[in-house]
């Protein structure tokens, strides 16, 4: 084999040291990039059926944002459950579905890399590391941003916090928009659907408890509400 | 004729092959009545669903969860192009079971420029009165009576009243609404007339086969004939398919609704298509909300859930109506964050919501099936000359706020103060050229992906519903309208399926 002439040599080594400097830069950079997304966060306080503990933690941060506690509407975003519910909302959706919130948990959380929050450097930090004031500052931008997607970004995540936060029967009674309660007459349809999932062996009902139909009496709006929203279900 | 059979999941336990004289696919307003007339008529009539039957002990009556369980992906489905959420169900009955029960004939004007526009002779209104007047008997079409408006609606009566725009109870194909504002979720109280507990009853009673949870994949052809549909059984929610199963008919009526049925004629190895028309043309009505805050409490939560409504403006290109859904789904509208956003929440058992749905139709479509899956690619635009058209909707929305003694009123347009106090202040709609991505939009009606047309080289199907290409294939879904109504469809859709029906039947 020829012996490389110096030129060559030291173009190489210099290559070699490029290539391993690069390399070393891109795996800090992966393994900071994966802290980043992956380490640090809270276990969950439930057992979510869908979201990960990191998706958990940003919407427990937005829902915070979102509802702070105090104002015309005592409880807080996290009063109301509201990562819970959107859990339970991802879980029943399908996963085509459950990729694009998956998708806005992650916008939220990471745009402050390329929409940093107030702060200097602080501001860099993921969404869900961010102070009070600092998140309070992102949502306003991605809200107000004259760009179409970022908006549509945050009024997507903020919908999914408000059905939670109305989902939440103490909000619901407190502005009095809680469901009543309704006596459901039995149709002739009940005596042929069975409920979903189940096999038609199961339906309850035969003629005989068939009832009057509605007779179109308006809803008494002091009348008791719906089971599970009443004040005795919390 | 023997009491039918109706399907549930659970119930199957392997593959199968049925028979028929008609298959209809699709439960939703136009398929429900065609099973209903053809098994009235005597035939031999298999309804294929792919959703789920409801009981009220399955309804929801938190707006997200029902929204995921009882609409196509999830409730979440958009258009590209101008992003707009569009909700089509899934489930027996289709769009009746989450629609608000609105009930408007076509206007005479809209018909007669169909019939002008599309080569067609007896779509004026006097040909369908008939169809609409039969449709009406069977489903209960009366108009909403004072005691169940509630505030909420009466309070848009009085605006109109005050500004004197023509305004009208809406009908409704309702028995006894208790003004519980739950059609979205699905009425507790049966007084909703939808398809699940009206004409799927009886078209069982009448002898009919419905299989529910049945996802027809494919219509089969041989020469120039359609002889049947194949599909799979799939689990409820998750649409995860099971057996296999074939209906062989000596006709096939596709109501499977305006996204679904362009998709299954694409999977089908694109029959029916000669005039290429197929998934082309989709219009909507596009929508736009506008709340009101009144001084003192509304109870909005009481009423009918569309109770009034003005076509005052129906030559300009839009419709007036109230609206109430889910205080949920009404909420995620509300601008803010924070103790402002809370503040405007609170605000809500103060609040009146109102609604134009617009006639766009320069404003088009396409529907396609994706590679994979039945969920299709939406594309539509909307046209910037339609702009002004919902500009205008939202600032007589406003006017009529005011006239009626609102507060405040929140337009929803981007670039347009969150709340205004005075009518002064909307001018600015009139005045300023909009982006159609300034508008908050939602359009649930949606037309003419497979439309009528007299020349079978413009159309998919003829008057009738027939299609050009295939002698026994037909379609009944608001995928034939020519052109947007201008109005609420579902009526509409059932008039024309009905005629469809019975031409059908002459013919089988
Ligand atoms: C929230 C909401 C409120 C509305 N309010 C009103 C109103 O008040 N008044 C009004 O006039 N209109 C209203 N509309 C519109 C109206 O409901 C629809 O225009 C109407 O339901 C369309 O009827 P259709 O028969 O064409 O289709 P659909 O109602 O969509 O029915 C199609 C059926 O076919 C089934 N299907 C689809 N693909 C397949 C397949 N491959 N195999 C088997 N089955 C299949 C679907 O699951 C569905 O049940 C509303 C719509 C929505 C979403
Ligand atoms: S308003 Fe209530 S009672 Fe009336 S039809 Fe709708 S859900 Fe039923």
């Amino acid at each position: 084999m020829m012996p490389l002439r110096g030129g060559a040599n030291r173009r190489l080594s210099f290559r070699a040291m490029w290539g391993w400097a690069t390399a070393a830069a891109l795996g800090a950079l992966g393994a900071w990039g994966c802290a980043r997304i992956f380490v640090g966060y809270p276990p969950p306080s439930g057992s979510p059926q869908a979201l990960r503990r990191r998706e958990l933690a940003t919407l427990a941060a937005v829902a915070e944002a979102l509802f702070p506690p105090g104002g015309e509407i005592p409880p807080s975003g996290s009063d109301a459950g509201i990562a819970a519910y959107v859990d339970r909302l991802v879980a029943a959706s399908q996963p085509r579905q459950r990729q694009l919130m998956r998708a806005l948990f992650f916008l939220i959380e990471h745009g402050t890399l390329a929409f940093p929050a107030p702060g200097g450097l602080s501001g860099l930090r993921r969404f869900s590391g961010l102070d009070a004031s600092q998140r309070e500052a992102v949502l306003d931008a991605w809200q107000h941003s004259g760009w179409f997607v970022r908006r549509l970004v945050f009024t997507s995540l903020r919908a999914l916090c408000t059905l939670g936060y109305f989902a939440d029967p103490t909000v619901l009674r407190r502005l009095r928009l809680a469901p009543y309660a309704i006596d459901t007459p039995v149709c002739e349809a009940d005596l042929r659907y069975p409920r979903i999932g189940a096999a038609a062996s199961s339906i309850p009902y035969t003629a005989d408890d068939l009832t009057p139909p509605s007779d179109g009496a308006p809803i008494d709006l002091d009348g008791p509400w719906m089971a599970g929203f009443a004040e005795d279900a919390d | 004729m023997s009491e039918g059979d109706l399907r549930v999941f659970a119930g199957y336990d392997r593959d199968f092959t049925e028979e028929a004289d008609a298959v209809v696919v699709g439960s939703g307003p136009g398929g429900a009545i065609v099973a209903g007339e053809l098994t009235r008529a005597g035939y031999r009539v298999v309804l294929v669903e792919e959703g789920p039957p409801f009981t009220p002990g399955d309804y929801e009556v938190d707006g997200g969860l029902s929204m995921a369980r009882t609409l196509r992906e999830g409730g979440l489905r958009t258009t590209v192009g101008t992003v707009m959420p569009t909700m089509q169900a899934v489930a027996l009955g289709g769009g009746s079971l989450v629609n608000s029960a609105i009930c408007n004939r076509a206007p005479e004007f809209v018909l007669d420029r169909w019939c002008e526009d599309f080569d067609l002779s007896d779509t004026h209104l006097s040909d369908l009165d008939p169809h609409y007047d039969a449709v009406a008997e069977t489903i209960g079409i009366s108009p909403t009576p004072e005691a169940v408006q509630g505030r909420r609606n009466l309070l848009f009566r009085d605006g109109c009243d005050a500004l004197g725009f023509s305004s009208e109870p809406i009908a409704r194909n309702v028995r006894g609404c208790r003004g519980s504002g739950e059609c979205f979720t699905g009425c507790r109280s049966r007084a909703k007339q939808s398809m699940d507990i009206t004409t799927v009853p009886a078209a069982l009673r009448g002898g009919a086969t419905v299989l529910t949870s049945a996802r027809v994949e494919a219509v089969e052809t041989s020469g120039d004939r359609a002889i049947g549909v194949m599909g799979r059984i799939v689990a409820p929610f998750t649409g995860r398919p099971s057996h296999r199963f074939r209906v062989r008919a000596r006709a096939v009526v596709l109501a499977a609704g305006c996204m679904a049925t362009p998709v299954l004629l694409q999977k089908s190895g694109g029959i029916a298509n000669r005039s290429g028309q197929v998934g082309r043309n989709l219009q909507f009505h596009p929508g736009v909300g506008v709340m009101g805050i009144f001084p003192d409490r509304v109870e909005p939560q009481f009423g009918a859930t569309q109770g009034y409504q003005s076509r005052e403006f129906l030559e300009a290109g839009f419709k007036l109506e109230t609206l109430w859904a889910p205080p949920a789904l009404l909420a995620v509208r509300l601008p803010g964050s924070g103790l402002d956003l809370k503040r405007r929440l609170a605000d809500v058992p103060y609040s009146a919501v109102w609604d134009a749905i617009a006639s766009c139709d320069r404003s088009l479509g396409r529907v396609e099936a994706r590679r994979s899956g039945f969920d299709p690619k939406i594309t539509w635009r909307l046209n910037p000359d339609d702009t002004p058209i919902l500009a205008e909707a939202v600032y007589r929305l406003a006017e009529i706020f005011f006239a009626a003694g609102a507060r405040s009123v929140l337009c929803g347009v981007h670039g347009f103060p969150d709340e205004i106090h005075t009518l002064e202040e909307a001018e600015i709609l009139r005045r300023r050229t909009l982006r159609p991505s300034d508008l908050v939009l939602g359009g649930n009606h949606a037309f003419c992906t497979t439309r009528m047309h007299g020349d079978p080289t413009r159309g998919v199907v003829d008057e009738l519903g027939r299609c050009h290409d295939l002698e026994n294939l037909w379609i009944a879904d608001s995928g034939v309208f020519p052109r947007c109504p201008s109005v609420n469809p579902m009526w509409t859709i059932m008039a024309l399926a009905r005629r469809t029906a019975l031409a059908l039947a002459e013919r089988l």
